[in-house]
Order: structure tokens, then sequence, then C-alpha cells
């Protein structure tokens, strides 16, 4: 009995110390953890001929995990409102052509290049390169097509190209019935404002990601408030035969009511064109 | 014959349903079939592909296991153990046996796929049922195609695992050379095709060596990638007759060819 007793006695002070110990490095290492992880290093992406190799025989799966990494490696840039840098948007580059490299049918990758890529980095030429790569390895799908459309026609000026990617898209079974008038639209108006905002709202009503459909919905007041300028400053040449000074000028006189909001928080510019720009260039800095 | 084949077959059977390691890999299977109804979640369209991914993979994986840490051991541990001599006292021929042990090995891994692969297509249907919208191109044909053939990778693994255990007296042995067999035949595809690509004999030195000497390993190891329609079932890609025709008859030809070599090596071996 005494040595039970003994035994008891023990193992309770045996606990009494370790336990504590344990509890203390626990919060310790976590905490730890959490510091090294505030700042998420770009990494290193093995290139596609070796993860090929690597995935042994789950490259599907192994796509999936790439692009969740990618996906919590933007988010957490995003939630601790760091700035990409040139080094990240390299690692979504690069991780974007081995994800679609180990399964080129996989869209979700391709909806976040022309997400992010095109406004955020402003690389075109790769979002374009890798949207080409899913276009032609999904011809059925229309919104690669469609994307590319929009990335000649917007960023790249070129209205032609564009309105060719759309005629194709607008050729696809199953897609919307704009893409006929909108790729029409662009052969002839290519560089109005109006036209983009025809094409957001095209990507926001086949958008489903939370994240993705924030910031559409704030680059479309963007655009709107562009839009509503450049008709003032439109029906305010007409009517006087020059433009305006500055766009206060535009409200002082009464054709618009007040300058929209910015969402950027950048200054509305016009040029003489009448086209609407912003400082922002309509991305958060 | 077919008799006694089919007598070693069940009691093989048996055995493997006896393995305690058989829950843990069921668990482990089963765990990732629920985390895939979570995961799913986390992407933006593409939530069928991802779990018929998840699925397939679980499915496959979990094979693996149950055929390189059950299989290994129905297999060895006769022979391991010595039990041998009391099964070989009994009016079997040696050939008899590895037919026998290999019919019971693909009848004890046939059945726990089943198993799986009912609780893997009720995951799919879970998933499918909660995000309707994101599975346009999903078919039940190809998904069932593809484990199909995730099924016969692992019987041509098991006629691996007969072949190196009739070789061997050691189940570690035999588990390291059917290991060994398994991730050069699944990587030896994009090995030999990268290294008749012309970045390849420009980066790789001695690519032209590298290559003829892949193409003799070509005829020893089978292709285990030729077996994977994953990506297919996934994205709702039809297949093609011929090609899983081709498929099919290359891994009946390679299983007997193996088992007669087994065969063969093993009616000369001597067991002290």
């Amino acid at each position: 009995m005494r040595t039970l007793g003994y035994r008891c006695l023990w193992f309770f002070l045996a606990l009494a110390i370790l336990v504590p110990l344990y509890a203390y490095f626990q919060s310790n290492l976590w905490s730890q953890r959490a510091e090294a992880r505030e700042y998420l290093e770009a990494g290193y992406v093995v290139p596609s001929q070796f993860s090929r190799i690597l995935a042994c025989g789950y490259k599907g799966l192994l796509s999936d995990y790439q692009f969740l990494r990618i996906l919590t490696f933007y988010g957490s840039r995003f939630a601790e409102q760091q700035q990409m840098v040139d080094e990240d948007w390299d690692y979504f580059v690069a991780s974007i052509d081995v994800i679609t490299d180990l399964d080129p049918y996989f869209i979700d990758p391709y909806v976040l290049t022309e997400g992010l890529l095109t406004w955020d980095a402003g690389r075109i030429e790769d979002a374009n390169r890798l949207l080409l790569k899913g276009a032609v390895a999904n011809e059925n799908n229309w919104r690669l097509w469609y994307y590319l459309g929009f990335n000649s026609f917007y960023f790249m000026k070129d209205y032609v190209g564009g309105a060719e990617y759309l005629m194709i898209a607008s050729r696809v079974p199953g897609s919307p019935d704009y893409l006929k008038t909108l790729s029409s639209r662009l052969a002839f108006y290519g560089g109005k404002t109006k036209t983009a905002l025809l094409f957001l709202k095209g990507m926001l009503a086949d958008t489903d990601d939370a994240l993705l459909e924030k910031r559409l919905k704030t680059r479309l007041l963007a655009l709107e408030g562009a839009v509503l300028i450049e008709e003032a400053l439109v029906q305010f040449r007409d009517q006087q035969g020059h433009l305006p000074g500055s766009l206060n000028e535009l409200v002082s006189s009464g054709y618009l009511h007040e300058l929209p909001v910015e969402p950027y928080g950048g200054d509305w510019l016009f040029n003489k064109d009448a086209r609407v720009f912003s400082t922002s260039k309509f991305t958060h800095r | 014959m077919i008799g006694r084949i089919w007598a070693l077959a069940l009691v093989t059977f048996k055995e493997g349903l006896r393995d305690r390691s058989l829950y843990g890999i069921f668990l482990f299977a089963l765990f990732v079939l629920g985390l895939n109804v979570l995961v799913a979640g986390f992407f933006m369209r593409d939530l069928g592909k991802v779990t018929v991914d998840m699925n397939l993979s679980a499915l496959s994986f979990a094979g693996l296991l149950l055929v390189f840490f059950i299989g290994i051991n129905l297999m060895a541990k006769d022979i391991d153990k010595k039990t041998i001599h009391l099964v070989l006292s009994k009016p079997f021929s040696r050939g008899e046996y590895i037919w026998g042990k290999f019919t019971g090995l693909v009848m004890f891994v046939g059945a726990t796929q089943l198993v799986l692969l009912v609780f893997s297509s009720a995951t799919v249907a879970v998933v499918r049922w909660m995000y309707p919208n994101f599975f346009a191109g999903f078919s039940w044909g190809i998904f069932i195609t593809a484990v199909f053939f995730v099924f016969l990778q692992h019987v041509l693994l098991c006629a691996i695992v007969v072949f190196f255990s009739s070789l061997t007296s050691s189940s570690f042995i035999s588990l390291i050379f059917s290991l060994a067999s398994y991730i050069v035949g699944i990587t030896l595809e994009e090995v030999v095709f990268y290294l008749r690509t012309p970045t390849a004999n420009e980066e790789v030195a001695g690519a032209e060596f590298l290559q003829r000497s892949l193409e003799v390993v070509t005829w020893l190891v089978p292709n285990f990638a030729a077996f994977d329609f994953k990506l297919e079932a996934a994205h709702g890609l039809a297949l093609e007759f011929s090609h899983l025709g081709v498929t099919f008859g290359y891994a009946c030809l390679y299983i007997m060819l193996l088992l007669i070599l087994a065969s063969v090596i093993f009616s000369r071996r001597e067991f002290n």
C-alpha cells in the first residue's frame, strides 16, 4: 500500500512539473511560429518538368495543393496589408505556371491570374501567356478567351486583337449572348471606358469567389465614376467648344452634381481626348 | 487445380481481413474523404475537379498502403516465419502456391477498394449535392473507369510483390524492391519524355546514354503512369476505348509473364 502511495505521489509530482513546462514551451513555440509566419517569404517553385516527376502519379492533387498555397500566400499579404513586391509576383507567376502544367484543365488558377496579375501586378504579358495556355487547352471555355480579349483591349490597347478573342469566345457553345455585341462594339468604339464597364459587368456576373467579387465591385465603381465624368466632359466640350480647365469646373457649371468618389483614393485626371484616369491607376496602393 | 488455387486464395483473403493495419488504412482513407467535404469550399469554381482528385488519390494511396503493408506481409510471412513448410507439405504444387497467393491478394485488395469506392461515391454525391453548379463535367462512368484502372495498377503491384517474395526470404527486401519498382514505374514516363525534349539534350549531361538505358528499363518495369486516369475523371474528359484496351492488355500480359517467372523461380527454390 505504501509503495502504491509513493508511486502515485511521484506520478502526480512529475505531472505537476512536466505539464506546466510543456504548456510554457507549447505556447512559446506557437507564438514564435506566428511571428515567423507574419511575413511569408516568396518560396522557390520546383520547375514543371521535376514537379511532374515528383508528383508520383498525383499530379492533380499536387496542383490543388500548390493552388491552395498560392491562395494562402496572396491571402496573407492581403490580410496583413503588405505590398506584393516583384519577387512575390515572380513566385506567383512561377506557381501558376507549374500548377497549369500539372493540370492544364484546372480553371481556378487562370481566374486568379486574370484577377490579380493584370490590375495589381501590371504583368499583362505574363497573364496573357498563361491565359493563352489555358485557352488552348480548354478551347470550350469561353471565359479564358474573354479574359484574353479584355486584357488586349484594356491594357494593351489592341482593339482588333481583343475583338478577335471575343469573337472566339462568342462562338463557344453556351457562351453568353452579349459577347457578340461586345465584340462588335469593341471593334468600333475600342477606346471608350464604357466598353470596359460592360466587360467588368460581364466578369462580375460570372464570379463566385468572395475576394475577387469584392475587388471587381470596387473596380466597377471606379469605372462607373470615370464613365460619368467622361460623359459630362463630352457634353461640356460639345456645348462650350472646349474642354474645362479642371474637373471642378464641371461641377460649378452644372454638368455634374458632384465629382464621383474615387474608391481607390486617387485623384481624377483627364486627357485631351476626354478620357478619364486616376492617379491611383485603379489599384490599392 | 483451380480448386486448390481457390482454397489458398480464400485463406490468404481471410488472413488479410484479419490484419489490424486494415482499420488504420481505412480510417486514413475515410479521413481524407471527410476532409474533402471541408476543403472543396476553399476553391473558386473547380470544386468538382478537386473532389474527384482527392477521392481518387485517397483510393489510390490507401490501395498502395494495403499492398505494401498488408500484401507484403501476407506473401512473405509464410517464408519469413517458416510456415511455408506446413503449406508445401499439403498437396500443392509451388506454381499453384504462387497463383493462389496472388489471387488471394487481388481478392483482398479488390474487396477493400470496393468498400472504399462506396464511401468515396458517397463523398462525391454529398459534395455534388452541396455545390450542384460546379459538377458540370462530372461523369460517374469516367469516375468508375478511373477507379477500375487504379485497381488494375494495384493488381500489377500485387504481382510484383509476389515476384519479389518468390526471390527473397526477407519481407523487408521484398518491400524495398516492390516500392522501388513502383516509384520507377510511376515516374518513368515523365523522365523518358523529358529526356526526349530538345531542352533536356542541352541541360542534362549524357542525355542520350540515359535515354537508351531507360529504353531498356521501359521493357522491364511496368509504366504505372499509364493507369492514371485521375485527370480525365476530374474534368470529365472522354476516354478512348482503344487507349483503355491497350492499357488493360498490357497489364494482363505483364502480370501473367511475371507470375510464370515467379512460379519457375519459386519451384527451384530451396527452403532451409
